[in-house]
């Protein structure tokens, strides 16, 4: 009896909603033993036996796991201030968030994750006191026939520029004063890296999310200022901002015979292969993780003779050059066994001694290298939330084997250990 | 079988479809019948401030021209908005002691967003009245309202003009509209399931006509400095003069 009882309702949920997919119609009956033993298989490490996202793990994560209990979703399909729809949540955990510590839970059985679902939603009042409210999305009209130079004008007219900066690199106006629902600062997405979209990165999700808001966040619902089929040219837009990134674990360092190009922009650069490097944030205060702003940088690389010049590009919401200034440094492995004597750059100054990468030093405040790193040689623009840096090394004996970057964000306050890091990578000279 | 429960549900959901559309939306507004008798009694007074209150900070606008644009003279924070000694924006209300209901108003209540500031800063609003957001400003607005009783909303208004209307269906106070574009801009609003409310003038006085004879809990919320409350008896016709004092630290 109970149980037809719930499949009623479940067929009947299914049918408001208007599911978008066949898989929908099949969720099973809950199983409160099944999704309790699921939820603390998989979710308490991060969220917390109670959801109270107080898991192991939650202060070492940022962003830090939701406090399913306190009900505040973002990713979601429905209106500003409504909870998600089952379909949110199920989507949520199959798919993951792009950019945070939530994996895809791809490799549970679809049942469990309906289970998970169902038990969410039982950790949460909100469930109880809102109904979702689904919002209407219109038809996607496609790549071919969406309208980019439209999207841009209403990139400006709907104000997204203000959060998001003129190129969608995170760095309107009000960016460096946003907070979250919590009373933490929040950046804005930085538009440019797509991959780091948490609620994923095609023109639909991007669509979803500026009808829905991001609950918690600042990013508010323009589900009242404009009508779906009105903004597929804005989403076709954004998503034509994503830059497609070259993930490499090696930087090929072009020849360039006779004298290197010394300016930024120089036409060679053009050509020159280019490397983009995640960076990572691992500095705890604490013992709770204090988040470095910069999460990507391009490098390209020549050399001649005498020495090797590097280019470096990365996003930078604010332009730093006084009290914390913005900075950067390379680490070269100068031996390539260095690299594991040395252990991972985000050690670096090691606190026991032992062998050290030679690390060259650049900050936007003029001339005031650290103790115990040289200054880089370097030339550098900051133009709409991007740094570009032509830093220069000699060449003598051996080259290096490979190196690493640091990058320091001074409008987050990063000093010391506190930055982002990426990993060694190769460093091949190209004859 | 599965058919039959298909079709059962069916019914089901039709059901509860014919339910919801029978249920009286806005029940508050439609009810007439059970209104109290408006009293003539009323509670006014000032409210004052002690200790040393500081400058109101200077806001920022250059970084929104549109924002800037609008005002002559500098505008300063309102958050303890003192004039000699008197309390400006303190929400002053019957908390306690009234019976029977009291029909929200027709006429709505506006809350306009006008130079990158909030007109009114502080305002009362009965439950299921309307309250009408309003965008003046040539730039965008997020209005981000995150109340405990109430439902929640983060909304964008990116166009000169653009109105939006909502209600509030519990007695909640303080209710918050924040405006994370411009972090200056500040709201705040009480929803009570009565009319007797009123907010402080620039000389810190405030008047709450029309009560029915009674004992009642009269409460003043100022958003930094808290609540003061006082119990105050009138009877039918009477006038009392009511004053409140907070400490600004």
């Amino acid at each position: 009896m109970r149980f037809r009882l719930y499949f009623k309702f479940f067929i009947f949920a299914a049918v408001l909603t208007l599911s978008r997919e066949a898989a929908y119609a099949q969720q099973p009956a809950p199983d409160p033993e099944q999704g309790r033993q699921a939820y603390l298989d998989n979710c308490t490490r991060c969220h917390g036996p109670t959801g109270a996202g107080d898991g192991r793990d939650a202060q070492r994560m940022y962003p830090h796991p939701r406090k399913l209990s306190e009900g505040v979703f973002k990713f979601r399909t429905t209106a500003s201030g409504t909870p998600p729809t089952d379909e949110d949540l199920y989507n949520t955990i199959s798919e993951g968030l792009p950019g945070s510590r939530m994996p895809d839970f791809q490799r549970l059985p679809e049942d469990i994750r309906w289970q998970l679902v169902y038990y969410v939603k039982g950790l949460s009042p909100a469930f109880q006191d809102q109904k979702p409210e689904p919002l209407k999305f219109g038809t996607d009209p496609g790549p071919g026939r969406a309208n980019l130079g439209k999207g841009k004008e209403l990139y400006t007219k709907l104000g997204c520029n203000a959060c998001h900066g003129n190129l969608g690199r995170g760095n309107g106006p009000s960016a460096a004063t946003l907070v979250d629902q919590w009373g933490a600062h929040i950046d804005p997405a930085d538009l440019t890296q797509g991959w780091n979209y948490r609620g994923g990165s095609a023109p639909r999700d991007v669509l979803v999310r500026l009808m829905t808001g991001i609950d918690g966040t600042p990013m508010p619902s323009y589900a009242e200022a404009v009508k779906p089929e009105e903004v597929w040219d804005l989403a076709y837009y954004v998503h034509s901002l994503q830059a497609q990134p070259q993930w490499k674990r090696e930087v090929e360092a072009v020849k360039a015979p006779g004298v290197l190009p010394a300016g930024l922009e120089d036409k060679p650069w053009e050509k020159a292969p280019r490397t983009d490097l995640a960076l990572t944030a691992t500095f705890y205060r604490g013992g709770e993780i204090a988040p470095s702003a910069v999460r990507a940088v391009s490098v390209q690389a020549m050399y001649n003779e005498s020495e090797i010049l590097f280019r470096l590009s990365w996003h930078d919401r604010t332009e730093s050059r006084e009290n914390v200034p913005d900075a950067a440094g390379l680490a070269f492995l100068e031996d390539p066994d260095l690299r594991w004597s040395a252990g991972s750059l985000r050690a670096w100054p090691a606190k026991t001694g032992g062998p050290q990468p030679a690390v060259a030093y650049w900050s936007a405040a003029s001339g005031n290298a650290p103790e115990g790193v040289s200054p880089l040689e370097a030339a550098a623009r900051y133009d709409e939330g991007e740094w570009t840096l032509l830093a220069r090394r000699p060449l003598q004996g051996k080259k290096p084997a490979g190196f690493g970057i640091l990058v320091w964000d001074g409008g987050n306050s990063e000093e010391g250990r506190h930055r982002s890091n990426s990993s060694w990578v190769k460093l091949i000279f190209k004859d | 079988m599965k058919r039959a429960l298909k079709f059962g549900s069916l019914g089901l959901m039709v059901l509860v479809l014919v339910a919801a559309g029978n249920k009286p939306q806005e029940a508050a507004a439609v009810k007439p019948a059970e209104a109290a008798p408006a009293g003539g009694a009323s509670i006014s007074g000032s409210v004052a401030v002690t200790g040393s209150v500081p400058a109101p900070e200077k806001i920022k606008m250059a970084a929104d021209p549109a924002c800037a644009q609008k005002h002559t003279a500098p505008v300063t924070a309102q958050t303890i908005a003192a004039n000699n000694g008197k309390l400006q924006y303190v929400l002053v209300y019957v908390k306690d002691g009234l019976s029977g209901t009291f029909p929200a108003p027709a006429e709505a209540v506006t809350l306009n967003q006008n130079g990158c500031m909030y007109e009114p800063h502080v305002f009362g609003i009965q439950a299921g009245q309307k309250l009408e957001i309003v965008n003046d400003d040539s730039t965008l607005h997020n209005i981000n309202c995150q109340p405990k009783a109430n439902k929640k909303f983060n909304i964008a208004q990116p166009t000169q003009g653009m109105k939006s209307v909502k209600t509030f269906d519990q007695p909640e106070v303080p209710v918050s509209f924040k405006c994370n574009v411009h972090p200056w801009m500040a709201a705040y609003a009480g929803v009570f399931s009565h009319p007797f409310f009123a907010v402080t003038d620039a000389n810190g006085a405030f008047s709450i006509q029309g009560l029915p004879a009674g004992t009642y809990t009269v409460e003043a919320w100022q958003e930094k400095l808290g609540v003061q409350s006082q119990k105050v008896t009138v009877a039918d016709g009477e006038s009392k003069e009511v004053s409140f004092s907070f400490a600004a630290k």
